[in-house]
C-alpha cells in the first residue's frame, strides 16, 4: 500500500475524496501577499521618475531607449522591439556581462542584450533555464501533495546541467515513500499545467527580516536565511511564480511558458528526520520551448535523469568555498 | 499472377506517396491538372524553393522526385527518359540542368531530393494550407537553424554527457569483465599442479 493515494491530490493518481483544509495554500497566499505589498512599497520608494538610457544591441537593429530608472525592466525594453523579442527572451545581458532577470528592474543607463535559448553561447541561459525547473518543480509539488503529506520544501542545489537532472529536495512525514509511475506523471502533469499558465517569474530583494516572516513556517528555510543574508549584505533574494514563493540567487527565466517538454522522472530518498520524516530528492528533465528532439534521444535522457543526482545533499555540511550556493 | 514486381520497374520514391492521386479540381480536366503540375515541378527545377498551396506542392513533389531518380538512373542516353524530362520541364534549358547539375548533386544521396515545410498563412485570409517546397542542396540559407552543429545548446549539453556516461558504464562493464576472466584463469593450477594464487 503506497503511502502515496494518501499524499497526492488529483490528477492522474487515485484520488482521496476529501475536503481540503489548504493550511499550505493560505501560507503561500500571506507569502505572496508579502511579496505584492513590499514590490509596492520599493515601486514607491522610486520617487521621482528619473530617464536612463539603454543601448539595445542585437536584432533587428541597435537602438537606444530612454527608460524609467528602477522601474523599467528589460521585458519593457523588449515590447518596444516586438512580440517574438517578448517571447523568446529568457534572459537579459547587462553590459555583456551581467545576467538580468527580465522582470528586474534596470538600475542605470547601460547597454542590453536579450538572450534566448539558441543563442551562440547559451552557457548562462541555460543555467537559469535549469534553476528556473528546479524552482517550478516546487511549486508544482506545492499543488500536488495533499495536507496530510506533510510536504516542506527544503532547498534545491545549485543547477548543473551535465548533471543531467534538475533537482529539489523536499521533506515528506512519511519513511520509504515510493511514488508509483502513475503519480510520477502527475507531477509532470502539473509542471506542464504550470507551463501552460505562462505565468511571469518575478525577483524581490528583500531584508531578512522580511524574508524571516515570509517563512517562519518552514523550519528548513528559516535555518537557512541567517547565512544567505549574511552574504549578501542583509538581503535575500525571492522570486514568485504565482502564489508559490521560494528563495533562489537567481537569475531566473522571464516567464513559465518557456518550459516545453518536461518530465519528472524520479523520486530518491536521501535521508531521514527523525522516525517520521524523510528527505527526498525529486529530479527531472526538461527542454525549453523551441527545442526539439526526438523521442528517442530524449527517453535516454529521462533514462539518464532517474538516476540519483551527485548534487550536495541537504544532510551534508556547506562547503564554503563551492562557487554555487546551497540555495542557488 | 505472372505480373512483374511494379517496385522493380520503377525507381523507389523516398517519400510517402498518397495510394491516390488528387484530382487538383480544374475546368480543364486531367490535362488541366498535368499542365499545373508541369509548370510547379518546372518552376521547382528552375527556382530550387518554392512557396505554393500544400496540395499542389505535395501532390507535384512525387512527379518531381520520379523525374530525378529517372534522370540518376538511366542518364541522359536514355530516350524514354529524355522524353519524360521534355514533357515535365516546359522550359527547356531546365532539362540541362536536370542532367547536368541535379544529376551530380543528388547521385549519392541515400534520402529524398526534396523537402516541404509547413508554411504559414495568413489571417484572415483564404483557407488553404500553405507549403514550401524546395530542393535538397539549394544555395538559400536554411529555413531552419541549425541546432545540431552548436554543442552548447541544452539538448546538446545533455546529449553529449549522457554518451559520455554511457561510454564510461561499457568501458566500466568491459574491464570487469576481463579482470573477472583473468582471475578464473590465475585460479587454475599451473604446471606443477599447485594453484598460483
Amino acid at each position: 500500500m503506497s503511502v502515496v493515494t494518501k499524499f497526492i491530490k488529483r490528477g492522474l493518481a487515485p484520488i482521496n475524496h476529501q475536503i481540503r483544509y489548504s493550511s499550505s495554500s493560505e501560507v503561500a497566499k500571506y507569502r505572496s501577499d508579502l511579496f505584492s505589498l513590499e514590490q509596492k512599497r520599493q515601486r514607491e520608494d522610486v520617487g521621482r521618475v528619473e530617464k536612463i538610457e539603454v543601448r539595445y544591441l542585437g536584432l533587428p537593429e541597435d537602438v537606444t531607449l530612454v527608460m524609467n530608472k528602477d522601474l523599467s525592466t528589460p521585458y519593457n525594453c523588449a515590447q518596444h522591439l516586438s512580440e517574438g523579442h517578448c517571447k523568446r527572451s529568457a534572459l537579459a545581458l547587462i553590459n555583456g556581462s551581467v545576467a538580468w532577470d527580465m522582470h528586474r528592474p534596470l538600475k542605470e543607463s547601460c547597454t542590453l542584450q536579450l538572450l534566448n535559448f539558441t543563442v551562440a553561447d547559451p552557457h548562462i541561459v541555460n543555467r537559469a533555464f535549469w534553476r528556473t525547473c528546479s524552482f517550478m518543480l516546487g511549486a508544482a509539488l506545492h499543488e500536488c501533495f495533499k495536507e496530510e503529506a506533510g510536504l516542506q520544501l527544503h532547498s534545491f542545489p545549485g543547477p548543473n546541467v551535465k548533471s543531467g537532472s534538475f533537482v529539489h529536495d523536499i521533506v515528506l512525514a512519511a519513511r520509504n515513500w515510493k511514488p508509483t509511475p502513475k503519480e510520477m506523471r502527475t507531477f509532470s502533469a502539473e509542471l506542464i499545467k504550470l507551463a501552460a499558465k505562462d505565468l511571469k517569474i518575478e525577483r524581490l530583494d528583500v531584508s531578512n527580516a522580511l524574508a524571516m516572516e515570509m517563512f517562519k513556517d518552514n523550519r528548513y528555510k528559516t535555518e537557512q536565511l541567517p547565512s544567505i543574508s549574511a552574504q549578501n549584505n542583509g538581503q535575500v533574494t525571492v522570486y514568485r511564480v504565482g502564489q508559490h514563493v521560494d528563495i533562489s540567487r537567481g537569475p531566473m527565466i522571464g516567464s513559465t511558458g518557456q518550459l516545453g517538454r518536461c518530465t519528472i522522472s524520479a523520486v530518491h530518498e536521501i535521508g531521514h528526520e527523525g522516525d517520521g520524516n524523510g528527505i527526498y530528492r525529486v529530479q527531472g528533465v526538461a527542454l525549453p520551448i523551441g527545442i526539439r528532439i526526438g523521442h528517442f534521444a530524449y527517453g535516454i535522457l529521462e533514462e539518464r535523469s532517474s538516476k540519483l543526482n551527485s548534487a550536495r545533499l541537504p544532510t551534508e555540511p556547506f562547503e564554503e568555498h563551492s562557487t554555487e550556493h546551497a540555495i542557488a | 499472377m505472372n505480373q512483374a514486381d511494379v517496385s522493380k520497374l520503377v525507381s523507389q520514391l523516398r517519400i510517402a506517396v498518397n495510394a491516390r492521386h488528387r484530382n487538383l479540381k480544374n475546368p480543364a480536366g486531367p490535362e488541366g491538372r498535368l499542365l499545373k503540375l508541369r509548370k510547379t515541378v518546372t518552376a521547382l527545377i528552375k527556382h530550387e524553393r518554392i512557396e505554393l498551396n500544400y496540395n499542389r506542392a505535395d501532390e507535384a513533389r512525387g512527379y518531381a522526385e520520379r523525374l530525378i531518380s529517372d534522370a540518376i538512373r538511366y542518364g541522359d542516353c536514355h530516350k524514354a527518359t529524355m522524353e519524360t524530362a521534355d514533357f515535365w520541364l516546359l522550359e527547356k534549358q531546365l532539362v540541362h540542368k536536370l542532367f547536368k547539375v541535379l544529376v551530380p548533386r543528388f547521385e549519392n544521396y541515400n534520402i529524398s531530393y526534396t523537402r516541404m515545410f509547413r508554411a504559414p498563412k495568413d489571417y484572415p485570409g483564404p483557407s488553404f494550407e500553405r507549403s514550401v517546397l524546395e530542393l535538397r542542396g539549394n544555395p538559400y540559407p536554411p529555413l531552419y537553424p541549425d541546432q545540431s552543429q552548436n554543442r552548447n545548446l541544452i539538448h546538446n549539453v545533455l546529449l553529449d554527457e549522457a554518451r559520455k556516461e554511457f561510454r564510461k558504464e561499457k568501458i566500466a562493464e568491459v574491464v570487469s569483465k576481463t579482470t573477472a576472466s583473468e582471475s578464473i584463469e590465475e585460479r587454475k593450477p599451473g604446471p606443477n599442479g599447485s594453484p598460483t594464487s
